[in-house]
């Protein structure tokens, strides 16, 4: 089968790879040039730039592979992720050995253990389970993920005092395998709705309402005549600049509120097509649905861009101060995950719809990934309950209360109430299938929240990351 | 009307430990638990932050309701309660059932049970004693160990590993009750946390609740130093006070504590919290320059109330310390008690005169006589007060939290990871009145694996049966092996 894959595009079945090769060689013989220049080679940031590079040549070739199903892709793909994986460990070294403690202690810090973390068990996953498709959702994110490093604040920054103890590694080392556990028994139960033969159009529904969402949260910030509210930063503090104690203060970018707007409409167009073709029952609609969100991908990307561009670097003036202040893409890491994440999720529906048979052929049956989403939350659980048993040891120590009902902590513990109540009705009442793999996704969502919501949204003691 | 008592009693029983109830608290749990990470909180927000975010009409609202301080309303006590008596009563209903399985297992199975066990096997037998014999064998070689079991019409054998695992959901139970019972009773209604705050050399046992009352302790805390760390950019890296317990006048104990290391006293916990300034002056360095030109520039340590001589007439004392001064209308004003723009104001007297001056550091026009005084004072260094902040608790109830800590641990263990599995070999006779063993097993979690224990262990009872089989049917099979060793 896969052999007449091949045969069936002889022309393009090493194009890609020698394509994605190139660049890769391209890529580290220019940042080798300015490397030469500076001197120092095995920095952090050139070994994460390294990193970048492999996993983004392994994340073309895993596309590559989900859209053309050409299977010899993988086995650079992997060879590619392997080299990345190398890089970043060097990275996570380095980086260990600069601040003299495990990288836990900071959102960037988190984020280069969280990619290490994905990538090795992008590999584990596919050499032992043989899930060979899992680069295709795993490697983009962690693209993302090393992109987002970029843009935080990367220096070394000291402890402090409540921060200094063996808890912390402890407790953060629970949690991100409770939450890679997490991720884990969410992709699988994707994985298990499409071998279920749930229909294409619900992950269209469910894509639609997650991308109209984003834009939804993120038109909060539009201002007055098109304007579009963004957090100052403070070059110098490296910080974002507040007005009072938990105040930011809010700098308007003039226009882009409307590009915000238009791709708000953009993107609830395959939404309203598909509310349409539900209600008329006309399936005619699903096929401008489909057109609908390529569209949209154009213009999220577009907003993207135009987000990057003018949040960079520019100077605008506030509502609520005198004078012009800068801003910076460090400021506004929410709206830019959002941003990418949306773009992500529909390019993730675009490869369903158009290589739904490829995935079913190679995805493990339903059943078996059934019984998997749940193994994996067999063992997410313990992992989540230990991590908040160890946080709130920790707690004790540092705060003086095992238990404040602090927002991180109150999450935390919600996470753990979805669960068990995901085990509860899969023991006692028997579910299976469908309802456990939506429980699954619901686990995961509220993991998400707990992660990034509270640390953005809801203010705390829990303020490190 | 007893009987209809009676009734209700059970109905409200059956209710609270049905799963459905379980399912509708948790989910009322969960949804007042996000509505006290979303509104504010009472004693954790600033009154004035309060004001600010709610309309006054919305603020009276939230506060008779107590979604101000959700997690310590009495509605939300009240549920968590329900919580657990949902969990008990579910407990307690499903218990006597699991506690017979766990107390009295099925060794014996009979024929109806025989039949619709969905893992099982056949395996002709010559006879019964060879057959079970086999399976003993067989047993032993996965390390377990099996019993005979005689009734009266039967004849089997049972095996078994990991009962326990059958209690495992009632210790994860029992330890969230643990949870419960100590943060909602026993600190709820014993503990209290305050907070100390002491200067180096002070010593107190009174203690301000959150409520603003005081608690007095029967001993008391004295601070013999306090201080910080600071990495290169400022940032705070270690606090420090080194504190001494005292009770009935004597010195018991000694600690330095930081951060993440307190001081446990009779159950009392001593927190490094904050540290900071008193704005109080500690000692001021000066150099005294007399401007009669004639004596030596001399370096005076000045601390509060205490008087310098300069020479055989003249003394000086430090009068007043602003830590953050601001002039008005010709008097010298604090504005805050923050060391950032300090002043200080000296005496001068002269004994042979009598004449006092008020000498001020830094001279402020109008209102210092600098002028005046005998000697010029220059500033070279300042000490201020310091205070150390102790955040100070009593948890009785953290013990039942750490037991129970440790019980889910062991609880979920069993629960997800430790299967209870059982073996029954019976010998029987089919319908043609051929002997076969008949061999079944079951178990309570992760069935494919099982299946794949329970497919060795038949293929090894039938290793088991074959050389004895051999034996039985033909007696030269025994020499077989040898023949094949002296062919070599």
């Amino acid at each position: 089968m896969a052999r007449a894959r091949v045969e069936q595009h002889p022309a393009t079945g090493m194009t890609l790879v020698v394509m994605v090769g190139l660049s890769i060689a391209f890529l580290l013989f220019i940042a080798f040039l300015n490397v030469v220049k500076s001197g120092d080679i095995l920095s952090e940031a050139n070994l994460l730039y390294a990193a970048l590079v492999f996993y983004a040549g392994a994340g073309a070739l895993y596309l590559g592979f989900g859209v053309t199903g050409t299977e010899s892709y993988i086995k650079f793909a992997s060879l590619a992720t392997w080299a990345g994986l190398i890089a970043n460990t060097a990275a996570v070294a380095h980086r260990w050995y600069e601040a003299g403690h495990p990288p836990f202690a900071s959102l960037y810090e988190m984020l280069l253990s969280f990619v290490w973390t994905l990538a090795a068990l992008t590999l584990i996953a596919e050499k032992r389970y043989a899930v060979k498709v899992i680069g295709t959702v795993t490697m983009p994110v962690a693209i993302v993920g090393v992109v987002l490093m970029q843009l935080l604040r990367s220096e070394v920054r000291p402890l402090v005092p409540a921060l200094q103890s063996t808890w912390l590694h402890v407790h953060v080392t629970l949690a991100m395998l409770a939450y890679a556990a997490c991720a884990l028994s969410f992709a699988l139960a994707m994985m298990f709705l499409i071998q279920d033969k749930l229909k294409t159009e619900n992950f269209l529904a469910a894509t639609s309402i997650f991308t109209v969402g984003i834009y939804a949260s993120v038109l909060t910030r539009f201002e007055g005549w098109g304007g579009f509210n963004v957090i100052a930063w403070d070059a110098e503090n490296k910080s974002e600049v507040f007005l009072a104690k938990n105040v930011r203060l809010f700098v308007t970018i003039p226009d882009l509120g409307w590009l915000m707007l238009l791709v708000f409409a953009a993107v609830i167009a395959p939404f309203t097509l598909y509310i349409l073709t539900r209600v008329r029952k006309n399936d005619g609609f699903l096929a401008v649905a489909n057109r609908a969100v390529f569209i949209s991908i154009l213009l999220q990307s577009l907003a993207l861009v135009f987000f990057v561009i003018r949040v960079r670097d520019g100077r605008y003036s506030s509502l609520d101060a005198e004078g012009l202040y800068p801003t910076n893409l460090a400021a506004s890491p929410f709206i830019l995950s959002a941003l990418v994440a949306g773009i992500f999720a529909n390019l993730l529906y675009l490869l369903l719809l158009w290589r739904r048979e490829d995935l079913e052929r190679l995805l493990p049956d339903a059943d078996t990934l059934d019984r998997i989403t749940y193994k994996t939350i067999c063992i997410a659980f313990p992992l989540l309950t230990l991590m908040i048993a160890a946080g709130a040891y920790w707690a004790n120590r540092a705060w003086g209360s095992y238990w404040n009902w602090d927002p991180k902590e109150t999450w935390a513990a919600i996470t753990w109430l979805v669960y068990a109540g995901y085990l509860h009705m899969r023991i006692t009442r028997g579910w299976r299938g469908r309802r456990a793999a939506y429980f699954a996704i619901l686990g995961f969502g509220v993991v998400m929240f707990t992660f990034f919501g509270v640390t953005y949204l809801l203010n705390g003691l829990h303020s490190y990351a | 009307m007893a009987l209809s008592l009676h009734s209700a009693i059970r109905k409200t029983w059956k209710t609270l430990s049905s799963i459905k109830t379980g399912v509708v608290l948790i989910i009322l749990v969960v949804i007042f638990a996000i509505a006290g990470t979303i509104i504010l909180q009472r004693p954790l927000t600033d009154p004035d932050e309060m004001t600010r975010a709610y309309s006054p009409a919305m603020l009276r609202f939230l506060d008779a309701t107590g979604l101000t301080d959700v997690y310590h309303a009495h509605w939300f006590v009240a549920l968590m309660l329900l919580v657990s008596l949902s969990i008990i009563a579910a407990s307690v209903q499903r218990f006597p059932n699991a506690w017979r399985y766990f107390a009295r297992p099925y060794k014996s199975p009979e024929e109806g049970f025989r039949r619709v066990l969905p893992i099982q096997a056949h395996l002709a037998i010559t006879d019964e004693e060879q057959g079970l014999g086999a399976a003993e064998r067989a047993f032993r070689h996965m390390h377990l160990k099996s019993e005979r079991i005689v009734r009266p019409d039967r004849f089997s054998l049972f095996a078994e590993r990991n009962r326990i695992s059958e209690m495992a959901v009632y210790i994860v139970h029992a330890s969230l009750l643990l949870f419960f019972l100590g943060y909602f009773v026993v600190d709820a209604f014993y503990g209290w946390r305050g907070f100390l705050m002491l200067s180096p050399g002070m010593a107190s046992n009174q203690v301000e609740m959150k409520s603003g009352e005081i608690r007095s302790l029967p001993f008391s805390i004295r601070c013999d130093g306090s201080g910080e760390e600071t990495y290169t950019d400022g940032t705070p890296k270690r606090w420090w006070s080194k504190l001494a317990v005292v009770d009935n006048g004597q010195e018991i104990s000694r600690k330095e504590i930081v951060v993440n290391d307190p001081l446990v006293y009779h159950g009392v916990r001593f927190y490094q919290a904050s540290f900071g300034r008193t704005g109080k002056l500690d000692r001021l360095v000066l150099n005294a320059i007399p401007r009669s030109g004639t004596g030596q520039a001399q370096e005076i340590s000045l601390g509060p109330n205490q008087i310098v001589s300069l020479d055989a007439d003249t003394k000086v004392q430090v009068a007043e310390f602003i830590p953050d001064f601001v002039v008005q209308g010709g008097h010298v004003y604090a504005r805050s008690n923050d060391v950032v723009n300090p002043a200080v104001r000296l005496i001068v007297t002269s004994e042979k005169t009598n004449k006092v001056v008020n000498f001020w550091l830094p001279e402020i026009p109008g209102v210092a006589e600098n002028a005046s005084s005998p000697y010029n004072f220059e500033p070279k260094d300042l000490k201020t007060g310091v205070f150390t902040g102790l955040e100070v608790s009593h948890e009785p109830g953290q013990w039942a939290v750490w037991a129970g800590v440790i019980l889910m641990a062991i609880g979920l263990t069993f629960v997800f990871y430790v299967v209870h599995v059982r073996f029954w070999v019976v010998p029987v006779q089919d319908a043609s009145g051929n002997l076969a063993l008949w061999i079944g097993g079951s178990a309570n979690r992760n069935r494919d694996a099982f299946e794949q224990t329970f497919k060795r262990f038949v293929e090894q009872v039938e290793k088991e049966l074959k050389p004895k089989f051999e034996e039985a049917a033909e007696k030269p099979a025994a020499s077989l092996p040898k023949t094949t060793t002296a062919g070599r």
